[in-house]
């Protein structure tokens, strides 16, 4: 029996670190939709392009000897490179806000959706032909180690992409609800008009959450480069629909119900691939998602809570 | 803006489309024709080749490429005495069916086109046999194992590979009877050859007396197989086999590994590639096997030949899995050619009744190609059956036998 409650333990990390992955790019998606009401479907490239900063940044450092050469200057070459990739990844976003989205924000809202999608098309294009067509290999420079822990092995790499995530969102959340900015955050997802008017500089945080969201996406995308071994440049196509669904499950909007429907589905998709098919386990987890939305069209937080960001 | 205006508009833009459609046809001939500059005295003839050339298996269509180029080179000096002018005609087919069924519409729509080099992935010759079938033309494929592309009924598909019938029961036999492997769990990537090859390892495997613990399906471009191996871990099988391309195969192994499974994974000829173990990483890939059809270069008859010609033509660049079947395929073609020339004569090449002759010439072969004696069954299969086993070790596939 043990060996049963192990496996599905092993079977729940496993989900809780994909849904890690999809909460935070989730983040990206609703952030955006609370302050602008616009969906973000360039928001999918900013894993990708996360990834490749990431993985350029890891080359890049990994020649100078001194961050190869102990255990702390190791952890210190991987905080850098988060660092690095986040920022970059995120100034990105700012870039994308400032020339594809802001001159049509008083344009019909079906055109900066379109532009998004073109914005979408045009990175991913980019990566194909000045970068690569074909998956690269994304090294991982320390000793991956397996746990087992009650019958579930666990990997150490789970357990960084867990422990990460959530300390990403506990500082965004703190960030959000106690900071003076955050606050302006608030108030411009409320009534932007409104909250211009009492001296809130409105393009500044629209910049901010331009600037939050992809650097939240970037660090997906280097995980996932540090789990699976490899990135692509279409690499962040799948999980952009699904941390779209993700964010619309949770209460698009909503920061915390983006975290629960990231994690939500990262675990619906690990049981279903476990316990019933692995070919259909998308379908399973979909066909549940549905279901939700029928009992609870505004997605599984939408209702309770009155602010959106 | 006024209607004559924009009228106007529109015929200079239907003028400038037609000039770019000048200007690149033009551009596609050159290629073809450079060097001789008296095309008007030979009779102009091209193989077509189409692999993937970009994407995840872009590698192995290059090579496929590579192998063709250089069977036509070689011969082009030879066959110039004879008025013709031989010339490839290369389009990528992105291992996607419908780029590839795009691309063999493209080549057959060139009458100069004779036989058709291609293509790798059976998914995508599959599709595409159907083209050439219609249009009346010869195709050899240097790559695609599974065994429903000869078995369509058309008398114009060849292929100088070893089917994944042959590989599937020779890779359960291995497993069996030389590595004493008697569980497995099954794995596809729901492909025609993915699909194909685990349904002839599975049944050849339950003949022999092994245990199939369970059978499941994947999808191409999946990432995340941590549920599937998890629980694969947990009926503790001895082996894991895979029928699909590495890189899907690479992470199975990655992350079986790396969940604690213990045994090795195994699979055909889609996973024998460097990039294989790159993406896995060289400690979670030491030990897995993959089975590859003909020989390794080193024992095939003319292999030395070959790479000696490929590193003078192509310095720099590596001999991937189906170079020498990219040559013997675009030399079978090559063959047919001339018997049909030296037939009806050179001006009959690329009519229909010369393209009939060259798939009788074709179906006809037999001659000593790079991968061995080159000749076909009555379904257009190669009589050659070689498969070898290869393995992981310090990083990098070697012959099992080594």
């Amino acid at each position: 029996m043990s060996v049963e409650f192990g496996i599905i333990g092993q079977q729940l990390v496993n989900g809780l670190t994909l849904g890690g992955m999809y909460a935070l790019l989730a983040l990206g998606y609703t952030l955006v939709y609370g302050i602008l009401l616009m969906i973000n479907f360039a928001h999918a490239e900013m894993f990708m392009f996360g990834a490749y900063v990431g993985l350029f940044t890891l080359q890049g450092l990994s020649r100078i000897e001194f961050f190869t050469s102990s255990g702390p200057a190791l952890l210190l070459l991987y905080v850098l490179t988060f660092l690095i990739a986040m920022v970059v990844t995120g100034i990105l976003g700012v870039i994308i806000e400032r020339f594809a989205y802001r001159p049509l924000r008083h344009a019909p809202r079906l055109a900066p959706l379109i532009s998004a999608i073109g914005v979408s098309l045009f990175l991913q294009n980019a990566a194909l032909l000045w970068i690569s067509s074909r998956s690269i290999p994304f090294p991982v420079l320390f000793e991956v180690r397996t746990f087992r822990i009650a019958g579930a092995n666990i990997s150490s790499m789970q357990i960084l992409i867990i422990v990460t995530t959530i300390l990403l969102m506990l500082v965004l959340d703190t960030f959000v609800s106690r900071t003076r900015l955050g606050r302006a955050m608030r108030a411009t997802s409320q009534d932007r008009d409104a909250a211009g008017l009492m001296g809130v500089d409105i393009n500044r945080v629209i910049a901010l959450t331009f600037f939050i969201g992809p650097a939240l996406g970037g660090a997906a995308g280097i995980f996932s480069g540090m789990y699976y071994g490899n990135i692509k440049y279409n690499m962040g196509f799948i999980p952009g629909i699904k941390s779209f669904t993700a964010a619309v499950i949770g209460g698009i909007g909503n920061l915390r119900g983006a975290m629960l429907g990231g994690f939500l589905l990262g675990l619906l998709e690990s049981l279903a691939a476990a316990y019933i098919s692995t070919g259909y386990k998308d379908v399973i987890a979909f066909a549940i998602l549905i279901v939700v939305l029928i009992f609870k069209p505004g997605g599984l937080l939408g209702e309770s809570v009155a602010e959106k960001v | 803006m006024s209607v004559a205006k924009s009228k106007r508009l529109f015929a200079v833009i239907a003028m400038l489309t037609m000039l770019a459609m000048v200007v690149t046809a033009c551009g596609g001939d050159n290629g073809a024709d450079n060097g001789d500059g008296a095309t008007g005295d030979l009779v102009e003839v091209k193989i077509g080749v189409s692999s993937p050339f970009t994407g995840d298996v872009a590698a192995l269509g290059l090579g496929i490429r590579n192998g063709a180029q250089l069977a036509i080179e070689e011969v082009a000096p030879e066959l110039e005495e004879l008025g013709i002018s031989l010339s490839m005609l290369a389009v990528d087919d992105a291992a996607d069916p419908r780029t590839g069924v795009n691309a063999a519409n493209q080549m057959v729509s060139d009458s100069a086109v004779v036989g058709i080099v291609g293509h790798l992935n059976s998914g995508v010759s599959i599709p595409a046999s159907e083209v050439y079938n219609q249009a009346g033309v010869v195709q050899v494929s240097p790559a695609s194992t599974n065994p429903a592309l000869t078995l369509q009924g058309f008398e114009n598909v060849f292929r100088v590979c070893t089917i994944d019938t042959v590989q599937g029961s020779f890779a359960a036999e291995y497993a069996y009877d030389e590595l004493g492997l008697m569980s497995v769990a099954v794995i596809d990537d729901s492909t025609a050859y993915g699909e194909g090859l685990a349904a002839e390892f599975a049944a050849a495997f339950e003949a022999k007396g092994g245990e199939v613990v369970s059978t499941d399906k994947i999808q191409v471009k999946d990432v995340d197989f941590t549920a599937l191996v998890t629980k694969i871990n947990g009926a503790s099988p001895d082996f894991i086999y895979f029928g699909g391309m590495y890189t899907e195969g690479a992470l199975i192994s990655k992350q079986a590994k790396e969940a604690g499974f213990e045994g090795p994974l195994m699979g055909g000829d889609g996973l024998y590639t460097q990039q294989f173990v790159d993406i896995a990483g060289a400690a979670n890939a030491e030990g897995d096997f993959a089975t590859s059809i003909g020989l390794p270069l080193s024992e095939q008859p003319k292999g030395q030949e070959f790479q000696a010609m490929f590193e003078e033509r192509f310095p720099g660049e590596t001999i991937e899995a189906y170079d020498t079947y990219g040559y013997d395929a675009a030399m079978v073609i090559i063959e047919a050619i001339k018997a049909v020339a030296a037939d009806l004569g050179v001006d009959e090449l690329t009519t229909v009744a010369g393209k009939q002759a060259i798939i009788e010439a074709v179906a006809a072969t037999d001659f000593e190609g790079v991968t061995g004696a080159v000749a076909f069954d009555e379904n257009g299969d190669t009589t050659n059956k070689a498969v070898t086993p290869y393995v992981v070790r310090d990083g990098a596939w070697i012959s099992y036998t080594d």
